[in-house]
């Protein structure tokens, strides 16, 4: 009794709390902030504010996210999900466009119908605007020498292609429309381009036979009035919309560009004349040209000259033309040598000057576009660099020397800043379309096993003796392991993590499969930075079902039923198996020694049978739950379907990992409410109009064990369940249906016991085996919902080595962008309602119900960051009891370790191992003053006493 | 009842807002500074105000959001008009702030009929401190033909806390422990009483070994005073019964006496040179 009491005591004195430590953040967790694979018209350097020097680089991604980096470290500053167009993203423009005007700390996108102005610096909103039924083709911002306009302020002139191109002049601080043409011939709109006096608007005229014929209106920029129209006849050369390579936006470039079918000439008009340049395109490699790109400088007021890029299967040129504004002539000033193998321009300016950057495989130019001398060179580090899709670079000059840096978009999703030949930083922008990701298995544990397995076989002599040579061949790693002594205690004294963990399993990489067909190992010793990636799929993107981990190696499933297995330390594929048949999941049987892995087809019928024990549950694609066993994959041994007007949208299982410490939870008063423990437990969703059932299942015999329904429920917003354990929980938004009831986002936690009544095993009193097939009992629920702030769209629970650690339930929360771990005994239901709790119940650390359940700052996981997008949170347990490894993915990357019950088995950071000598010391020291001195004196009073 | 009582009023106010020529279809929230978030400018850009609702038809969402502007407010332009009046609830998403929440209901032309404080966790009628409400008797600003926006403060709760404060080795924490302030009051004691014996009046001290070798106490920490070293030959039983120390027990006593004779004479002389 009283060591009960002195226990409890010294339980409330330990702090509850278990949130992370200041110190402890980027040690114990790491994160890869992304935006997705740039753009190539939408991403720029660019100073924000007019008083300092320092640009951004600025883009908006593939995944709409509009973000700016920090170009010196490639830290993300800022960023903004644009995804919020109600036009749905294959009619509209896929990827948005972003333009912006220096020294303004504005600027402006547009992605489908929503077009919106924020601040370059913080990220904040300028005005926002919707235009229903039509989608944005272009943007640009006017640069007009307006007297009446402040400085600060920039106005947009927007193009939009509807049921009728309309371009419109939006107030720069407003977003207000301050004039609109419309043009209602039933042209294509193309593109602006806009000068100090006039807006030109282009659209493609269809011709009455074939092709496109280019026409340019004119518009006065103050009033939106048509002052003039041409039409250009080049319907002979274009044939589709996409034809026109190049228009201008602004008199730094007033002209478009395209090039005849045959891609022999390429042909130039200067906007606002009638004159069509030709050029000859000098083709010599025998090729055919494959892709004509055309780079002119985005700023007012630089020279007028622009680069045209060619590229044929094998190598690339390029040209570079000047124009004449006041003669409006165009002329070929330079060429740029034809060289072997890919390379990606860009333009920059400096006032008026405009430069060209080359990078190619191994080096990067820079030239003037005055001439075409070189100005700068540098060569590439080896080994040779990725192949870039498309780069954008900033020129500094100082007297005769440049110096230049680049961002280059890389064909496998990487971002990569270059300066002045030297790799920066790397962005892994593929990263945010990851689809599975697992945990590396170590294969050195693998070979220890093996030679325990050795041993256990053998005569007792023989592994005796086979024991004895594996310590001795051990003794050679003694003069290493000697040698590193020193060093390893004097740096265990001065680290900051107290102990070295990596053996205990909590420095684990993770293997992440993205969807653009590669396979990314994150290195969790040095905070997730890529150790390697790799490209698996043949195709150019894949999707990929699952990925299992085995010692050493690691298999991806796709979702053709093909695999692809890979070593885990390098990266290098050992084998490949080829597609089958189209799956939709991958089940994994746990049986003996290695796991097998069935697919599952549409239907839900499983691919292959497997000999022996198991079963598996699977969804069908018209909505029904099929209970399978595994030896027999024709016939399903049950099936379940939700009432009429129902739709299963979700189901969930136990985890394959998930041990229980205890069969039973001791109350106050010392009796035992034992836990319903079914290791076959499945919990479906099925959602009707505005209802949700949860039906809690008995995966063998497909019995209903207990069924919950709720009304008033939303299913278009997120729901998310979770079983562990003798326990599940869900979430759902629900309506107020009735005037007392309430409004907001629930959290229901329901525990399943043998029995209501404590001691007592109900009808398995005494067995020792049950059978889910005769005679299940049901389980006694207790739950209790909770009002909580926010949406939660994923559920997961931590997951330790034995189980003994309290679990959390991990939350993903979509709308701040956060992964919380809400303690279990929070979530406890049978905290007392309506009355405080008695002196046995608080004995079990149950208090107050509160129906508001807000969530602590302490159970963040993700602290302060902003962890964007995450799609799934996995758990794995380490070989310490306390601490539980956390990994979230789909958007952003995020990793952390989390110990429910603090770390009660490690000395934490808290512990001052330099302390702890200086006292000992101290003591010593003390001790060795003192221990004369009391002789000293004994011996005196022994003297003088007498 | 009550909700249909409400729908009748929302009906009334619906087809009066019909003749009115402008409707509040724009709905602002600002931060004001408060001691917990002195400046609404530092809050970062990914805060925002989601207004929630029931979606009856799934091409119809009726969830909308508003990302923090430039001048720290949340603008929710154009309401969307429906069927039917709705009640939203407002909730500001920020990662380190907590707000609270405002239920905002809103015509079936998309205006804002009123909007009020509302507690999670409690009946959705019950509600709070009115922040606006639509009223359709007030005369208009001559129909101005500007859309008219409804101003809402909203109001900042609490600060989360992320992060685990970790315990700090100060030495003036170390004096804050009570056991080792006992054991530094113990050591005063133990090396400060027989200075302080030493600098005492001879007549002061006589009397007060006199008292103290009348109380056993006394007595105690007189032996324990003069040499601590001596718990030897100190009579625990005798001293617990109350007896006197038997004179032939105490040589740590005859000791002090010696001491205290040749302090005495020092402390004669100097009383001498003040006589």
């Amino acid at each position: 009794m009283w060591l009960q009491a002195t226990l409890l005591l010294l339980a409330s004195c330990v702090p509850s709390s278990l949130a992370i430590y200041r110190d402890e953040v980027n040690h114990v967790d790491y994160h890869h902030a992304l935006l997705g694979f740039p753009t190539s018209q939408s991403t720029f350097f660019l100073k924000p504010s007019a008083s300092s020097n320092a640009s951004l680089l600025y883009t908006l991604s593939e995944k709409s996210l509009l973000g700016a980096v920090n170009p010196r470290d490639g830290s993300l500053v800022w960023r903004q999900n644009l995804s919020r167009s109600d036009v749905p993203a294959a009619e509209s423009n896929p990827h948005g466009l972003l333009r912006a005007s220096e020294g303004t700390n504005a600027l402006v996108s547009a992605l489908g119908d929503y077009i919106s102005s924020w601040t370059a610096l913080d990220g904040k909103l300028i005005w926002e605007n919707w235009f229903e039924g039509e989608v944005l083709a272009d943007l640009e911002l006017l640069e007009l020498e307006d007297a009446s306009a402040a400085p600060s302020t920039k106005d947009t002139v927007a193009l939009w292609s509807g049921k009728a191109g309309v371009v419109r002049r939006l107030d720069g601080d407003s977003g207000r429309t301050k004039w609109e043409h419309l043009d209602e011939s039933g042209d294509i709109p193309l593109q602006l381009s806009s000068s100090a006096t006039e807006v030109f608007y282009v659209a493609l005229q269809p011709s009455s036979r074939k092709g496109y014929r280019i026409k340019v209106t004119s518009l006065d920029p103050l009033t939106g009035r048509q002052t003039r129209q041409h039409i250009l006849s080049s319907e002979s050369d274009l044939s589709s919309t996409n034809s026109v390579l190049f228009v201008g936006a602004n008199t730094a470039a007033p002209m478009i560009v395209w090039a005849d079918q045959s891609t022999k000439t390429l042909k130039v008009n200067v906007i606002g004349t009638k004159q069509v340049h030709s050029f000859d395109i000098e083709n010599t490699s025998g090729e055919s040209v494959s892709s004509i790109t055309v780079h002119a400088p985005k700023k007012l007021e630089s020279l007028p000259h622009f680069l045209v890029h060619y590229e044929t299967e094998s190598t690339t040129w390029a040209e570079v033309y000047h124009v004449d504004l006041k003669s409006a002539s165009v002329t070929k000033a330079y060429e740029l040598p034809r060289l072997q193998g890919w390379s990606v321009f860009s333009t920059s300016n400096k006032d008026a000057n405009v430069y060209f950057t080359r990078i190619t495989q191994s080096e990067t130019t820079v030239v003037s576009s005055v001439s075409h001398g070189v100005l700068g060179r540098w060569v590439h580090q080896a080994p040779p660099m990725e192949q870039a899709l498309h780069s954008v670079s900033e020129v500094v000059a100082k007297d005769k020397s440049v110096a230049v840096r680049t961002a280059a978009a890389l064909e496998s999703g990487d971002w990569q800043l270059i300066r002045n030949g030297q790799t920066e930083w790397t962005r892994y922008e593929a990263l945010s379309g990851a689809l599975a990701a697992t945990w590396v298995q170590e294969a050195v544990q693998e070979d220890l096993a093996h030679q325990l397995e050795v041993e256990g076989h053998e005569s007792l002599y023989g592994a005796y003796v086979h024991r004895v040579k594996r310590h001795a061949r051990d003794l050679q790693h003694l003069p290493g392991w000697l040698k590193g002594l020193p060093k390893r205690i004097l740096t265990s004294i001065l680290t900051d993590e107290v102990s070295n963990l990596d053996s205990f399993g909590i420095v684990k990489s993770v293997i992440v499969a993205t969807e653009n067909g590669r396979v990314y190992a994150l290195d969790a010793a040095k905070h997730g930075a890529v150790s390697w990636k790799v490209k698996a799929a043949e195709a150019d993107s894949w999707n990929v079902k699952a990925i299992l981990a085995h010692p050493g190696t690691a298999t991806v499933y796709v979702d053709d039923g093909s695999s692809v297995t890979l070593d885990t330390s390098s990266g290098e594929i050992l084998a490949r198996t080829p597609g089958t048949a189209k799956i939709r999941s991958v089940a994994v049987a746990h049986d003996g020694t290695a796991p097998r892995t069935v697919g599952i087809k549409d239907n839900g019928t499983p691919l292959e049978s497997i000999d022996g024990p198991g079963f598996f549950i699977t969804l069908s694609d018209d909505g029904r739950v099929l209970g399978w066993a595994a030896r027999d994959n024709k016939h399903p041994v049950w099936q379940f379907l939700p009432t009429s007007g129902e739709k299963i949208i979700h189901a969930t299982a136990r985890p394959s990992h998930d041990p229980v410490a205890s069969i039973g939870k001791v109350l106050g008063n010392r009796s035992v409410l034992y836990k319903y423990l079914n290791p076959n437990l499945a919990l479906i969703t099925a959602v009707g109009e505005s209802s949700a059932t949860f039906y809690l299942l008995d995966a063998i015999s497909g019995k209903i064990l207990h069924s919950s329904t709720h009304q008033g429920v939303d299913p278009t917003k997120p729901i998310s369940s979770v079983v562990s354990e003798n326990w599940f929980a869900y979430s759902f938004w629900a309506d107020a249906v009735d005037p007392s009831s309430a409004k907001g986002y629930q959290l229901v936690i329901s525990e399943l016991y043998e029995s209501p009544v404590p001691n007592d095993r109900g009808p398995l009193d005494a067995a020792s085996n049950y059978s889910s097939i005769s005679d299940l009992p049901l389980p006694h629920v207790i739950s209790q919902a909770f009002i909580i702030p926010e949406p939660i769209s994923h559920m997961a629970v931590t997951q330790t080595r034995q189980g003994i650690t309290t679990r959390q339930l991990l939350c993903t929360l979509p709308s701040s962008n956060a992964i919380i771990g809400i303690p279990r005994p929070v979530l406890d239901p049978r905290r007392p309602v309506g009355r405080d709790p008695t002196s046995t119940e608080a004995e079990e650390g149950l208090f107050k119900y509160n129906p508001f359940l807000e969530f602590d700052g302490k159970w963040y996981h993700t602290h302060s960051r902003d962890v964007a997008g995450i799609k799934s949170v996995l758990s794995a347990p380490t070989l310490l009891e306390s601490t539980s490894l956390i990994f979230a993915f789909g958007g952003d990357i995020f990793a952390t370790r989390a110990t429910p019950s603090q770390a009660f088995d490690v000395l934490g950071k808290g512990f001052s191992k330099l302390q702890l000598v200086l006292t000992i010391v101290a003591l010593t020291a003390g001790v060795i003053v003192l221990a004369p001195m009391v002789k000293r004196k004994q011996i005196n009073m022994i003297w003088k006493s007498t | 009842m009550h909700l249909s009582l409400f729908s009748l009023f929302s009906l009334l106010s619906a087809s009066t807002l019909a003749t009115a020529a402008s409707a509040a279809r724009h709905l602002t929230i600002t931060i004001p500074p408060s001691t917990i978030l002195p400046n609404p400018n530092v809050l970062p850009a990914n805060t925002h105000a989601t207004l929630t609702t029931f979606t009856k038809n799934t091409n119809d969402d009726h969830h909308f959001t508003a990302p923090l502007s430039r001048s720290a407010t949340f603008n929710f332009h154009h309401l969307p008009a429906s069927s039917q009046p709705e009640s939203y609830l407002l909730d500001i998403r920020s990662p380190e702030y907590v707000f609270a929440p405002l239920r905002v209901d809103v015509a079936a032309d998309g205006s804002v009929l009123g909007i009020w404080e509302t507690f999670r966790g409690n009946p959705w009628d019950n509600r709070g401190a009115e922040k606006f409400v639509f009223d359709a008797s007030a005369p208009r600003g001559g129909n101005s033909g500007a859309e008219e926006a409804v101003m809402v403060e909203a109001k900042v709760l609490a600060r989360r806390g992320f992060y685990e404060e970790r315990s700090k080795f100060s030495p003036l924490a170390l004096f804050k422990n009570p056991m080792i302030l006992m054991a530094l009051v113990a050591l005063g004691f133990t090396f400060g009483m027989p200075k302080l014996m030493e600098n005492m009046d001879p007549e002061m001290r006589a009397e007060f070994e006199k008292q103290s070798r009348s109380s056993p106490i006394g007595g105690a920490t007189r032996s324990a005073m003069a040499g601590g070293g001596a718990p030897g030959n100190f009579d625990l039983a005798g001293w617990m019964a109350g007896a006197t120390p038997r004179p032939g027990a105490s040589g740590a006593e005859a000791a002090t006496e010696g001491a205290a004779a040749t302090t005495g004479r020092e402390g004669g002389g100097a009383s001498r040179r003040r006589g």
